[in-house]
């Protein structure tokens, strides 16, 4: 039987204007990721300075300086359509890699910061 | 079999006012061009900037800019000045010419943040309303043009610091959602 779950997986921004890479591998029984959201602790250095990259199974979904704004939800947005939809990719080798990129904004004050990557998933019940 | 793929470019202005023409280049597996989006990021300021994108400005100047503001948005009016809706911080002028149509096939005026996020909204002292917080999700504009000649033209136009009279260092990027085939 499938079922639905989500995934977080967590940056850690300590240094400005830097880049941070981390591959991180889903389950075995998950078979489709439905969605993509990213959220911080502290949400405006992510919405003003942060830009990703998201690969899985070595696919680039979002290339090199995709703004992470265009893949944030307020808390306005209904919970269950908060993901961005990726219409139900195969995770493959289940590796999904991100690489964040953290710019100068005249409007904010570095500080470091969480980054969380959330995977809206479906999996095969290990029954 | 079609994929779906995005094609950032990043228009860095520096000048009030500056103009500037770009290519976009294109895959030449592109079939179609499929969506729009556009973001941007404030570099520098120079000094005495008001903040982006809510300037800030004399009681006299905010209550005709919010006089102008209620006229223009037909908003209506309460017992207070300040329940006016307030204006977005328009940043540019953004079009997009593919060399398969004539005429431009995407137009947007360029805005900051929502200014009236937290219209009518009475519990900012516990959390304040703010684009990262309560800020809805973003999709792209969907349009649906041929890619066959795989270059975009565009061309985008300063306002942010044309308004404020000042140099403002931005970089505007425009995100081109494609139909590529495998």
């Amino acid at each position: 039987m499938l079922k639905a779950t989500k995934k977080r997986f967590d940056i850690k921004i300590l240094v400005a204007n830097s880049t941070v890479s981390e591959t991180f591998e889903l389950e075995k029984n998950i078979v489709k990721v439905h969605g993509v959201l990213v959220t911080s602790d502290k949400d405006d250095l992510l919405y003003y300075r942060g830009t990703q990259k998201i690969e899985i199974n070595k696919e680039e979904f979002f290339p090199d300086n995709y703004e992470s704004k265009l893949l944030m939800s307020g808390i306005n947005v209904a919970p269950k359509q908060r993901y961005y939809d990726l219409g139900g990719v195969a995770p493959g080798n289940g590796r999904v890699q991100i690489s964040y990129k953290d710019l100068d904004d005249g409007r904010t004050v570095f500080t470091p910061y969480r980054v969380s990557l959330y995977l809206d998933c479906e999996m095969e019940d290990e029954l | 079999m079609m994929k779906e793929g995005v094609i950032i470019k990043a228009i860095s202005i520096k000048r009030q006012g500056e103009r500037k023409h770009f290519q976009i280049r294109l895959p030449k597996d592109t079939k179609f061009i499929i969506g729009i989006e556009y973001g941007g990021r404030l570099i520098s300021r120079s000094e005495g900037t008001v903040e982006v994108p809510a300037p800030k400005a004399k009681a006299d100047a905010k209550l005709v800019e919010a006089i102008y503001s209620a006229i223009e948005s037909g908003a209506v009016r309460d017992d207070k000045p300040k329940a006016f809706f307030k204006r977005n911080q328009l940043i540019g002028e953004l079009k997009l010419q593919s060399c398969e149509e004539a005429n431009w096939f995407y137009a947007a005026d360029v805005f900051g943040n929502d200014a009236n996020l937290n219209w009518g909204d009475f519990s900012q002292t516990g959390f304040p309303v703010n684009d990262f917080t309560h800020g809805n999700k973003r999709t792209e504009e969907i349009v649906k043009v041929d890619a066959e000649s795989t270059i975009i033209n565009g061309w985008y136009l300063d306002a942010l610091g044309k308004s404020q009279k000042l140099d403002i260092n931005y970089e505007i990027k425009v995100y081109v959602w494609i139909n590529v085939e495998e």
